[in-house]
């Protein structure tokens, strides 16, 4: 069943010199259950599109859409208050430097029982405050942290990256949301820690079916933890599809520019060999070329590339270019 | 191939404020030691904490080491006196953009560190800092931009031909490359490898990219809480690991 | 109506000029900026600008009402005060005095500043703490009062008052300074430049100094209302500026008498105060907000 269904998602920025399109008509859709992945690099509009889903984009911040559907609900139609209650009682959010995301002034276990909603817990109401507890420290044991109770009465600035991540995802699934929005988690972690908390939240989406949004500038991280996959460049999706798909058969020129910018994807690649990469670099929000964004750069760019191209289905694989790479059976 | 740095026996201690009176030792370094020949590069792998930019610091003369010797070429280096190796190692910072001055043009900077180090009029600074921009692909147009017009690439361009301005046989980049895009990541490997072949630099590349390190590095270090727990030619390390830590980190790659 | 842009350049200019742009954007700083232009240029020209000479007396025209009430004339457009002298040309004489000096006096206290907040910015632990308190001791006394001790000592007079302001302001300069040389010593292109070799003056004069000027500019905007004011403050209370002097705060003081009488030889000074100190009030905000602008895009 569909959960998340959004089409033709534009964000626009009103400045004193025109409106800037930073995500120009994306679509993203999420089944119940399904691990997605969100890759592109900076300025590729995925922390703009996690903060519109969550609905906590700046005023300033135009946001369009042909179809904004949560489990059948049109969120963009409905009031604010409504629009908020639907969110945070069914999607949570994680972000890119935990130890930085969380109260400095508040020790973690305080916080972590703060994040417990209140309708989750059995018993009288005067028996709330201890099954708040214990189911704090419940959450932390799933998690994988073993010594609780030291860990409830630290400050976030005395404990490592990894452990503060994985308090945010333990604040995160508290209220059991349907979807988890990762927004780079891994970034500020060590490798070793990194495992961990892709396991963890493998884990978490095939014990309680919980979808995840993970978002990553890294396709090798993304390319063992997800089911599918959405490829952004510069706010506009250029292809979209099952992962293992879409990394042996890429169809847009971008997305294999970004596998082939992996050495590991690449065995016959030799030691010290030059790397693959697309000349220039990415454009700056106020010189955003028009039609297709990848123009300036694409090896295979012609005239047709000044109109933005539309979407090519090919069995759940959808890819936006005029001229697209056949496909090229490549070996993992 | 004889080597063109040698480091013996290097150790460093920190010592922290403890209460009022009592103050605390921290070992950073343990008796390390390794050696990089020309042409080749180190990639030394570790976690915070593991004692990586302190051993950064001390080869590029940031800090000084309690014990030990680094020998250049067959020259041991006196710590106290900078001066001697400033243009035989350089080292490029993680962030370009915080690492150069807002309100100066390229050229002045660049003018600015042949000063201090060269004894060249204002023609030959001129001549070899275009030599060098036109080295890096950029133009000489460049020299008058400040540093907020270029984009993220080519301001580490610019950070290389600072460092690589005066000359020098080995380039330490201290996680320069972790903070930055997959594909901007490929274009500065590209010149960074293409600059190896042509004038035999020798790298000392201090990540945590495990992939990366796979591709360019002929070395790996693998450092943790300071101490070598594994230093071998990097196809051996990563197929047969000695050390636990490096079996996990390496279990970690292909998770 | 728009302009046209064929090809947006935005960033192709230098840090200075991205500054002045994000400057005049903000129509508040743009008139505060003509405000205190006139007011310059009023304190150096005034006595060639002047209808009629400030210190002339007239006993005919005692208390003159300004020229758009009834009793007014068009040859005093402001009026005339309780001595029949030009209240306009006294004003503007005024800003050479209260205005004028202000300038000096934060000048002044700038030089001395930057030289305390310069050494102890530059060096390290004990030196730094102990140049950088020295002048702390002129925090201990309200500038009011180390004002009137001043003038207990050297007798009054306006000159004495600079000298006043000057060590009251000078505290500010010397903190500020050193905070800014020492935000810019963490940075990592100071510590580059030291790679390369640089020298602790060459460090200063390249790289430090040029990056700190901005900061520098605010701190003046600062100690500017704050030395306008004690000027006036003193003037009023009769330790600095003596009579006849038309320096602001004495005008006020004089005029006090015949408040009901000629409101306006009160008012007008005052307002004029007023105007002045916003003036140099929004070209500093103006300037912080342009900084932080342009250090987010």
């Amino acid at each position: 069943m569909q959960i998340l269904d959004i089409r033709n998602l534009t964000l626009e920025l009103e400045t004193p010199d025109g409106f800037i399109r930073a995500v120009d008509r994306v679509n993203l859709s999420l089944r119940e259950g399904e691990v997605r992945g969100l890759v592109g690099e900076s300025g590729s509009g995925k922390s703009l599109i996690a903060k519109a889903i969550m609905g906590v984009l700046h005023q300033r911040w135009h946001i369009a859409a042909d179809r904004f559907h949560w489990c059948g609900e049109d969120l963009l139609r409905l009031a604010p208050s409504r629009q908020r209650e639907i969110i945070s009682r069914d999607i949570a959010m994680i972000y890119q430097e935990p130890s930085r995301s969380m109260d400095p002034t508040a020790p973690v276990g305080e916080q972590l029982r703060e994040a417990i909603p209140s309708h989750l817990l059995d018993g009288s109401w005067w028996q709330r405050g201890y099954f708040r507890r214990k189911r704090a420290a419940a959450l932390l044991h799933k998690v994988g942290i073993r010594d609780q109770a030291s860990v409830m009465n630290s400050y976030p600035y005395q404990l490592s990256e990894g452990v503060c991540q994985k308090i945010m995802i333990a604040m995160a699934i508290a209220k059991d949301p349907k979807l988890l929005i990762a927004d780079e988690p891994t970034t500020a972690l060590e490798s070793t820690t990194q495992v961990q908390l892709y396991r963890l939240l493998a884990s978490f989406n095939q014990l309680r079916g919980m979808s995840i949004l993970l978002i990553s500038h890294e396709l090798e991280s993304l390319a063992r933890n997800t089911d599918t996959l959405s490829v952004l460049y510069c706010g506009q999706l250029v292809e979209a599809g099952e992962t293992a798909n879409l990394l042996k058969n890429p169809r847009h020129p971008y997305t294999d520019a970004l596998i082939k910018s992996v050495p590991e994807f690449q065995p016959e690649l030799s030691f010290k060999q030059q790397l693959y990469a697309l000349p220039g670099s990415i454009p700056t929000l106020q010189h955003l070329p028009i039609g297709c964004r990848l123009g300036p750069r694409c090896p295979n760019a012609r005239k047709e590339c000044v109109k933005t191209p539309g979407f090519e289905r090919q069995q759940n694989h959808y890819f936006s270019c005029h001229f697209p790479l056949h496909g090229k059976p490549r070996n993992e | 191939m004889s080597n063109l740095l040698q480091v013996h026996h290097i150790s460093k201690t920190f010592y922290k404020q403890q209460g009022l009176f009592k103050k605390r030792a921290i070992l950073a370094l343990q008796d390390l030691s390794f050696s990089l020949a020309a042409g080749q590069t180190l990639a030394i792998v570790g976690e915070t904490g593991s004692g990586k930019s302190t051993l950064a610091k001390i080869l590029v003369g940031m800090e000084q080491a309690d014990g030990g010797h680094i020998w250049l070429a067959n020259v041991k280096l006196d710590q106290e006196n900078r001066a001697q190796y400033r243009q035989h190692i350089r080292y490029i910072f993680q962030e370009a953009a915080r690492s150069m001055p807002p309100n100066q043009r390229v050229s002045d900077m660049l003018h600015n560190v042949l000063r201090y180090a060269t004894v060249l009029d204002h023609e030959q600074r001129q001549e070899k800092i275009l030599t060098t921009l036109k080295l890096l692909g950029l133009l000489p147009d460049h020299a008058n931009y400040y540093p907020h017009m270029f984009s993220g690439g080519q301001l580490q361009r610019v950070a290389l031909a600072r460092a690589l301005i005066l000359d020098p046989k080995v380039l330490i980049l201290d996680e320069a490359l972790t903070a930055i895009d997959p594909s901007l990541r490929a274009q500065i490997v590209n010149v960074l490898l293409d600059l190896q072949q042509k004038t035999q630099l020798s790298y000392i590349l201090i990540t945590n990219q495990l992939r990366l390190v796979r591709h360019i590095a002929d070395h790996t270090l693998v450092l943790h809480q300071g101490v070598c727990v594994d230093y071998a030619p990097t196809p051996e390390l990563f197929s047969a690991p000695s050390h636990d830590y490096t079996k996990r980190l390496i279990n970690s790659l292909v998770l | 109506m728009k302009k046209l842009r064929l090809y947006y350049e935005e960033q192709n200019r230098g840090p200075l000029r991205l500054l002045w742009r994000n400057f005049m954007r903000q129509h508040s700083s743009v008139w505060a900026l003509i405000a205190v232009t006139i007011l310059s240029l009023l304190a150096l020209l005034a006595p060639l600008l002047t209808p009629h000479d400030p210190y002339l007396q007239n006993a005919n025209l005692l208390l003159v009402q300004p020229s758009w009430q009834e009793g007014g004339m068009v040859r005093y457009p402001l009026g005339t005060d309780d001595l029949g002298r030009d209240l306009l040309s006294r004003l503007m004489l005024g800003a050479s005095y209260t205005f004028g000096l202000a300038v000096f006096a934060v000048l002044g206290a700038l030089l001395l500043g930057l030289f305390f907040g310069a050494i102890s910015g530059m060096s390290k632990g004990f030196k730094s703490s102990i140049f950088n308190h020295l002048l702390d001791l002129a925090l201990t006394i309200p500038s009011l009062l180390m004002a009137i001790i001043i003038v207990a000592v050297l007798g009054p007079g306006i000159l004495n008052t600079i000298w006043a302001i000057m060590l009251a302001v000078l505290p500010l300069f010397v903190h500020g300074v050193r905070n800014a040389i020492q935000h810019q010593l963490q940075q990592d292109y100071v510590t580059a430049y030291r790679l390369d070799g640089a020298s602790d003056w060459q460090l200063f004069y390249s790289v430090i100094l040029p990056n700190i000027l901005e900061d520098i500019v605010l701190l003046c905007t600062m100690a500017l209302s704050t030395a306008m004011l004690d000027i006036a403050a003193l003037g009023f209370l009769g330790l600095g500026a003596q009579a006849p002097t038309a320096e602001w705060g004495a005008m006020i003081a004089d005029a006090l008498d015949s408040l009901y009488l000629s409101p306006w030889t009160v008012a007008l000074p005052g307002l004029l105060l007023f105007a002045a100190v916003l003036s140099v009030n929004l070209v500093g905000d103006g300037l912080r907000k342009a900084m932080k602008k342009r250090r987010e895009s």
